[in-house]
């Protein structure tokens, strides 16, 4: 009887007062939903007429993905090299954990906005956002993977004389590739969504097209950008959880 | 990989050189399509480079960082404040929606297989929508704010909460449900007393983990438009204050990771502690 009541003491203050702040109106919480629901049926039926027209965009978005991905799993091996305990020195480890700390607290929307203000709108920005943006969850992934290694079998390479990068070669790489491989897999997936979230604040694709078509009230249009949306995003976590199945099961994707 | 002393018999039938022939078929493949995909979306990299200046510039707009400000503005309180109840309202509210919907969905406590795949489609569906088109139809129903910001995060958190609650529901132990329907309990007593107990400890972690995706997307949402903290920065750099920019980056840094040490503080205490038993 104790236990509901403590919760209710604890979290009862907490909501009341981040209700406040968020100006939470429960008295306008229907009409609003009424409106919502009034408001989505402009939605439909989506305009299929203009399929043709986001066909483009959506290439766009997933080629952004495309091209982002493998320069970011690039970026954050480096940067699990020099975040792994047993690989680098006590210094570039610090530096490179806390960069890969500070990149992970910030939302990709954040170094994107810098970088559209730094080199203007287009894909470039765009890749590189989301390039960045993969190093701080790829990057601690791949330093951890690093770090769990067997010693025994870096110490094995080296005592035959191996350099190091014939340690990271011959030792690293083939032990923490099926995880760089999934791992890898799965940032697709979410530089797919974000890819979506960027062409919005001026990445181009299908995420700008949404936004345009919303800015001019069309939201017919708008209901197809994000029927393509779905489809993109669905059709990328089945095609990703496929390949990181054979991924895991055989260790290598053929 | 393998350090197991069992014969690998698919592995150890391909030659060196039929590997040696794949991988290079793969990296090829990879290097060729990405190269492709760059050179359709006019994709520059030596821009890194030649535009290198434009970066410097940048920076060098935004340094010093203008740190005073976060004493000066007083109003900057209330943003934070803003996107910390954002984050956690709309985590809780979510979460308490999932957590009810995730019975829907779960096989072992679903009314109906029917109802039970709607409610899988309609988390599927959640998820893959991107949560700003979310807020831009919120704001048009609820105004622009934190109040659609919020209820936009409450909606995500339920397509990603739903889908791990009911698979965590899915996973129980079916013997102590067995054992309470046998002494007589209505399907509400059994999930009440068999399955709620089991779960709860993974409910509360993902609870915690979804705060913290929900910290970032508050502020995400806030540039849309959603206020708080996010908000703030958009003016800023809307109107060049870079100087400001830089101090609410800061800010953002040390925001996360702090309420991100301040949950898993929490979370790790309430996992051990007797509360969830």
């Amino acid at each position: 009887m104790l236990k509901p009541l403590l919760v209710f003491l604890v979290l009862g203050p907490l909501v009341g007062l981040s209700a406040y702040l968020c100006k939470v109106d429960l008295a306008g919480f229907l009409p609003g939903l009424v409106k919502g629901m009034e408001v989505l049926r402009f939605f439909f039926p989506p305009d299929w007429s203009s399929l043709r027209e986001m066909v483009g965009p959506a290439l766009v978005t997933v080629l952004l993905a495309a091209v982002a991905t493998p320069l970011g799993v690039l970026l954050s091996f480096f940067f699990g090299l020099a975040g792994a305990r047993n690989l680098s020195p006590t210094w570039l480890r610090s530096i490179a954990r806390t960069l890969i700390g500070v990149e992970r607290a910030l939302p990709e929307i954040i170094v994107l906005l810098l970088l559209v203000a730094a080199l203007g709108v287009g894909p470039f920005p765009g890749v590189i956002a989301l390039a960045i943006g993969s190093v701080g969850m790829l990057g601690k992934l791949f330093a951890d993977a690093i770090e769990e290694l067997d010693a025994k079998v870096l110490e094995s390479v080296a005592t035959v004389g191996a350099t190091h990068s014939q340690i990271i070669r011959f030792a690293v790489l083939p032990e923490v590739m099926p995880a760089l491989l999934s791992n890898s897999i799965f940032r697709f997936e979410v530089n797919l969504r974000a890819s979506v979230l960027l062409g919005a604040v001026g990445a181009g694709g299908i995420g700008f097209e949404l936004q345009k078509a919303m800015a001019l009230l069309e939201y017919e249009r708008a209901m197809m950008a994000v029927l393509v949306t779905l489809l993109l995003v669905f059709g990328a976590e089945r095609v990703s959880d496929y390949l990181r199945r054979r991924v895991l099961d055989g260790g290598k994707l053929a | 990989m393998n350090t197991t002393a069992a014969p690998l018999p698919v592995l150890s039938c391909v030659p060196p050189s039929v590997v040696f022939r794949r991988r290079t078929a793969i990296i090829v493949g990879v290097v060729t399509f990405v190269t492709a995909a760059g050179v359709f979306l006019n994709f520059k990299p030596w821009m890194l480079f030649t535009d290198f200046h434009h970066l410097v510039r940048l920076a060098d707009e935004m340094i010093p960082p203008n740190v005073a400000l976060l004493w000066k503005k007083t109003a900057l309180y209330q943003s934070v404040a803003e996107t910390v109840a954002m984050a956690f309202l709309g985590t809780l509210v979510g979460g308490l929606v999932a957590f009810v919907l995730a019975f829907v969905a779960a096989k072992n406590t679903t009314p109906h297989p029917w109802l039970r795949n709607a409610a899988r489609l309609g988390f599927g569906v959640e998820r893959a929508t991107p949560n700003f088109v979310v807020l831009l139809i919120l704001f048009i129903a609820f105004g622009f704010g934190p109040y659609a910001a919020m209820i936009a995060l409450a909606i995500g958190s339920v397509g990603m909460f739903g889908k791990l609650f009911a698979d965590a529901i899915e996973q129980v132990d079916p013997a102590p449900c067995e054992a309470v329907a046998s002494v007589g309990a209505s399907p509400f007593q059994v999930i009440r007393y068999a399955v709620i107990p089991q779960v709860l400890p993974s409910v509360v972690a993902n609870g915690f983990y979804a705060f913290d995706v929900n910290m970032r997307a508050a502020i995400a949402l806030g540039v849309y438009g959603g206020g708080g903290i996010g908000f703030e920065l958009q003016l800023a750099m809307k109107v060049l204050r870079y100087p400001d920019v830089l101090a609410l980056i800061l800010l953002v840094i040390v925001l996360i990771t702090g309420m991100e040490r301040v949950s898993d503080l929490i979370r790790r205490s309430l996992l051990r502690s007797e509360i969830l038993k």
